[in-house]
């Protein structure tokens, strides 16, 4: 059983009133991005129209130059600025189209937000529910304060999308520099999804 | 207040990506990470030392689920509609709960042991033998995370050893494959055809169909996790990794 101490609570008693205006403006935002995209996805009638029309969106509300030089690595350093502009704009790509290829015109998830927790400071993680076509997910919105809350991250069922292209780019970099990460990833971009 | 130093460290490190030399990672930073909350190195690491082997079993399981397993899918799904398809899987999970009764135990998670009790209760009485998923509806039995015996080796302390792919099954770990063992053993599904006469002609029924029944999710699971990916192997691997450690934590 574990043992229950108040001094943690004593201590950061001065730091709760922060960390509730943090988790709430942090989830405000989320729940504004997922409304804006939940409503072109309720206008369109295909995935490519979602994935162009949600862009713009999309790009409002979340950090993608952080998503991409974190599935990078620590490669991402000696990327030139050419090279991380043109890798964000392959990835952003990539991440939106491995999102709307999930959506199905006509049918509309539910969400559930549950309680958001702040695991470090200027960071905020959201556990949503979401039924989609009678099946639970358990999707974690990953916020950071990056000039204003932005989407960090999406974890669905414990799998984070970040950590998932951070095994497969930070190797393709080991072997081949920022080119070779730029070439895997026009290539992934080039095949039909 | 941490938060000044984390957003200057941040700032730091955005205005060094600019350069095209390799830069140092600032002091109390891990050297793999690329700012102050990147925490993603490690995140999905296994050992592979049968790394080429694996390979060759990945692409062989690849071909046999596009050729073999996909077309029985759709067939399936074709010919039974959603809600029969449903029905099917709800008796088929409530049947399974040995594997999570027993493993709730094993982990010392007594409460959520009962709750596999009475969701099973609920489910088998109130539910027509489990057809309908009635403890959905009772908000204390609708979200008990499900457990099995590879969550029961982790909470052990058991680490994952390496990675194997499995032939037909797919992704796995030394413990996992125990794990799978321990499942097989705890499903009655499969007791008629471990236990029973392998001359009766009914006995491969139960578990076949429980193989036909989820093919539909499985695959849906595994071509989600390589689509779009810059390498299916690694992307199934990553995919596999993060999502065990994650149950095990539940």
């Amino acid at each position: 059983m574990k043992r229950r101490s108040f001094l943690p609570i004593f201590l950061t008693f001065p730091a709760a009133g922060f960390c509730a205006s943090s988790t709430s403006a942090a989830e405000a935002r989320l729940r504004t991005a997922i409304g804006e995209v939940l409503a072109v996805a309720d206008r369109v009638t295909s995935r490519s129209a979602l994935a162009t029309t949600a862009r713009s969106i999309l790009q409002r509300h979340v950090s993608f130059e952080t998503m991409t030089r974190r599935a990078v690595g620590v490669g991402w350093r000696q990327f030139n600025a050419a090279q991380q502009k043109r890798a964000t704009e392959l990835f952003t790509t990539l991440v939106i189209r491995t999102y709307s290829d999930k959506f199905t015109p006509g049918e509309h998830p539910v969400i559930n937000y549950k309680n958001a927790v702040a695991p470090a400071a200027g960071r905020v993680d959201v556990p949503t529910t979401l039924v989609y076509k009678g099946s639970n997910y358990a999707v974690t919105y990953r916020m950071e304060e990056i000039g204003g809350w932005k989407i960090a991250d999406v974890i669905i069922e414990g799998v984070s999308l970040v950590a998932n292209y951070r095994t497969q780019l930070d190797s393709t970099f080991k072997q081949g520099g920022a080119a070779a990460v730029i070439r895997s990833l026009e290539q992934s971009v080039a095949r039909p999804s | 207040m941490k938060k000044p130093a984390s957003l200057i460290l941040t700032a730091l490190l955005i205005s060094s990506c600019a350069t095209q030399h390799a830069t140092p990672a600032p002091e109390g930073q891990s050297a793999a990470a690329t700012d102050a909350l990147d925490d993603y190195e490690g995140a999905a690491e296994v050992s592979d030392p049968i790394e080429p082997l694996n390979r060759a079993t990945f692409a062989f399981n690849d071909k046999l689920y596009s050729w073999v397993f996909t077309p029985i899918s759709k067939t399936y799904t074709t010919v039974l509609p959603s809600p029969f398809r449903q029905g099917i899987d709800n008796v088929y999970e409530n049947v399974k709960f040995p594997v999570r009764f027993v493993n709730s135990g094993l982990q010392g998670n007594f409460k959520r042991a009962g709750q596999e009790l009475q969701k099973f209760g609920v489910n088998t009485f109130a539910g027509f033998g489990g057809l309908i998923k009635q403890s959905d509806r009772i908000p204390s039995l609708k979200d008990v995370p499900l457990e099995d015996s590879g969550q029961t080796l982790a909470t052990w302390g058991m680490g994952h050893g390496p990675y194997i792919v499995l032939p037909i099954l797919g992704p796995c770990t030394a413990r996992e494959t125990l794990g799978l063992v321990g499942d097989y053993a705890l499903n009655p599904v499969n007791w008629t055809f471990a236990l029973g006469d392998h001359a009766d002609k009914w006995a491969w029924i139960p578990s076949t169909g429980n193989t036909v029944r989820s093919l539909p999710d499985q695959l849906s699971k595994y071509n989600d996790s390589k689509a779009n990916a810059i390498d299916p192997y690694t992307a199934v691997k990553s995919t596999y990794i993060q999502n065990r450690n994650n149950a095990a934590k539940e």
